[in-house]
């Protein structure tokens, strides 16, 4: 297993927003975290990546196994040494994620002259061949344009392009298509799945559209209020999802032949995680809560490597 | 790039032109009269028209103010009323004098500056950014002039390790320079640190890390260029105002310089000097601005765009 995480918490002083989140992802796979935003899927890529300590979070518990190695009391120049080279990132707005003052193609060298050891000649060349793996056209040219001459789709795969610079062996994928258009969209999921078919990487998507999850990944870990609720095989969650919340989650995909006025959302909104409810997290807004879901917390009930469920009626109710 | 510069350059002359007449204007609103420190107590009143009619002051203002203009754009200040001399060689004899005064604090303000900022900034929240922060606030509020005292009274006084006034050798420098520079250092700092640490908080920053670029090289080589920004068109105004911040500074340690110059012949209501001052002091400002924007332009790929 190249990547797994144990009971991981993340705190902010006292504060916890991110419970018990444990996954795992191996080498060729691509793992979806689902959820909707402030459910903690962000701080949790932040903190796989080491980066907590940059806003004032740390890891309370758990642990973080990569490649055998527990990342999480590392020292910063370690860690330092596996961002990029080990594990890439990318982010969620390309129109922000790029040093507006630098050459594109010198952010993509940057890492590769940091970690790969290349200068001059070598960097440009590895620079230019992965702009031409994430499609981007004419990359020659492009390597001399500044972020604000390119479109949001052409930043977007830069981004990508650099988080590939140290060939890296871990891709973390934080909603990469959310600030763009619905076309290219397609597109650079496409092509990033490709890219991690052919280099054999491992992938953690995170995503809250279910539509792009069907698409693209393995297994999926769906968030709730910092906690995992659901893991599974992405068929079987799409076939049979034992917890409430992802059946409600796959309940919110437009389909084919719906007539107007049938999609449902989910009603009330995602908790403070200053102020969670009582009991399980999500009774408030659940259809089928009992009176045991506002009194404990569902503890996560494992089933098999890649499966299981926190919800006290998972299995009882069908 | 060329155009850009063109373009700003161009739009000096209405400035110019606005410039000189408050600079004209100003000096006559002031009480006093030139002619009175050159007469002799006694002197007739058909003298003192004579002279009056001598140096032009007899006629219109706006009548003087063309003649004077005129003057100016074949770069003739006129000769100074009092000393006799012609206005553009008193300037030039002067000038090194403050230029280096000038140059030296404002490369002081720029360098202390940026690194004060850079420090505070790196250790934003602890003892180390709040001593800053203190000695930032306090160069900022303690006016040139009393510095320049206190400085004089602690180091070349009691302990006499410079000389106390003038402008003979480089130790003579080092009071002065501090004096003036000191309000630079402090408006410098401060704004390294506020744009460093709001560029910090920006998403390429994250992704810098993400990349395994080092803490130092991400605040040196990445924050620090995009601060310095702000930075630098602060400094294109002061690259003026500091000619002109040493006025008070060169009166304190008797140096020669435009400053002198040009407190004495405001005491004289030596108009064609104080004017050629005045005029000179303002150019640097403007000019001085021009070189903060072009400077700009030149780091940021976005504005340079903008200006073509």
């Amino acid at each position: 297993m190249l990547l797994s995480v144990e009971k991981l918490r993340i705190a902010f002083g006292s504060f916890a927003p991110v419970k018990d989140v444990t996954i795992s992802v191996d080498r060729g796979e691509i793992l979806g975290l689902v959820g909707e935003s402030g459910s903690g899927k962000s701080l949790t890529a932040t903190a796989l990546m080491g980066l907590l300590g940059y806003v004032n979070g740390h890891v309370a518990g758990g642990r973080i196994l990569f490649d055998g190695e527990d990342l999480t009391g590392l020292p910063e120049e370690h860690m330092r040494r596996l961002r990029g080279r080990r594990i890439g990132l990318i982010t969620q707005n390309p129109m922000t994620s790029l040093d507006p003052m630098i050459r594109v193609g010198k952010q993509i060298e940057q890492a590769a002259r940091i970690h790969m050891g290349l200068d001059g000649k070598a960097a440009y060349r590895k620079a230019v061949d992965l702009m031409r793996d994430v499609r981007i056209p004419d990359s020659q040219r492009v390597h001399t344009l500044y972020p604000h001459q390119l479109s949001g789709g052409m930043k977007q795969r830069i981004v990508i392009a650099m988080a590939l610079a140290g060939e890296p062996d871990l891709l973390i994928a934080d909603e990469p298509t959310t600030a763009l258009d619905a076309t290219v969209q397609a597109q650079i999921i496409r092509n990033l799945v490709e890219l991690v078919k052919i280099r054999g990487l491992a992938m953690i998507l995170i995503t809250h559209d279910m539509g792009v999850v069907a698409q693209t990944c393995d297994h999926v870990a769906v968030m709730y209020s910092g906690r995992i609720v659901e893991r599974a095989s992405v068929g079987s969650m799409f076939a049979e999802a034992a917890h409430p919340y992802t059946q409600a989650l796959i309940g919110c995909i437009p389909r084919n032949g719906m007539r107007p006025g049938t999609l449902v959302g989910i009603p009330g909104m995602v908790p403070s995680t200053a102020a969670l409810p009582s009991g399980c997290s999500f009774h408030p807004r659940c259809s089928k809560a009992h009176t045991i879901c506002h009194e404990c917390v569902p503890e996560f009930r494992q089933f098999g490597r890649h499966v299981g469920v926190a919800c006290h009626l998972a299995g009882q109710y069908e | 790039m060329s155009s850009f510069i063109l373009r700003r350059l161009l739009a000096v002359i209405p400035t110019f032109f606005v410039v000189s007449l408050t600079v004209f204007l100003l000096i006559h609103l002031v009480p006093g009269d030139p002619i009175d420190s050159l007469m002799r107590a006694g002197s007739s009143p058909a003298l003192r028209e004579q002279m009056a009619a001598k140096y032009g002051l007899d006629r219109s203002l706006f009548e003087q103010y063309i003649i004077w203009m005129g003057k100016v754009l074949t770069l003739d200040f006129g000769t100074s009323i009092i000393q006799g001399r012609p206005v553009a060689a008193l300037i030039a004899q002067n000038l090194p004098s403050s230029l280096t005064l000038g140059g030296t604090a404002f490369l002081f303000s720029s360098l202390a500056g940026i690194a004060a900022g850079v420090l505070a900034a790196k250790y934003y929240g602890t003892r180390i950014d709040s001593s800053i922060t203190s000695g930032i606030l306090l160069g900022s509020t303690i006016p040139s002039f009393w510095l320049a005292l206190l400085l004089i009274l602690v180091f070349a006084v009691w302990l006499g390790w410079v000389p106390v006034s003038g402008a003979r050798g480089w130790s003579s420098l080092v009071l002065p320079v501090i004096a003036t520079g000191l309000g630079g250092v402090a408006l410098v700092a401060r704004v390294t640190k506020v744009s460093m640490i709001e560029i910090g908080r920006q998403d390429f920053v994250t992704l810098l890390r993400a990349k395994g670029v080092s803490e130092s090289r991400i605040r040196l080589q990445h924050i620090l260029r995009h601060a310095l920004v702000p930075v630098i068109s602060i400094l294109g105004l002061r690259i003026g105002w500091i000619l002109g911040g040493a006025i008070t500074v060169e009166v304190v340690f008797a140096r020669p310089g435009l400053g002198s110059l040009l407190i004495r012949a405001l005491n004289q209501r030596d108009y064609p000097l104080v004017q050629g001052c005045l005029l000179m002091l303002s150019m640097a400002v403007i000019l001085g601005t021009i070189i903060g924007d072009i400077a700009q332009a030149a780091m940021d790929p976005r504005q340079r765009e903008a200006s073509k």
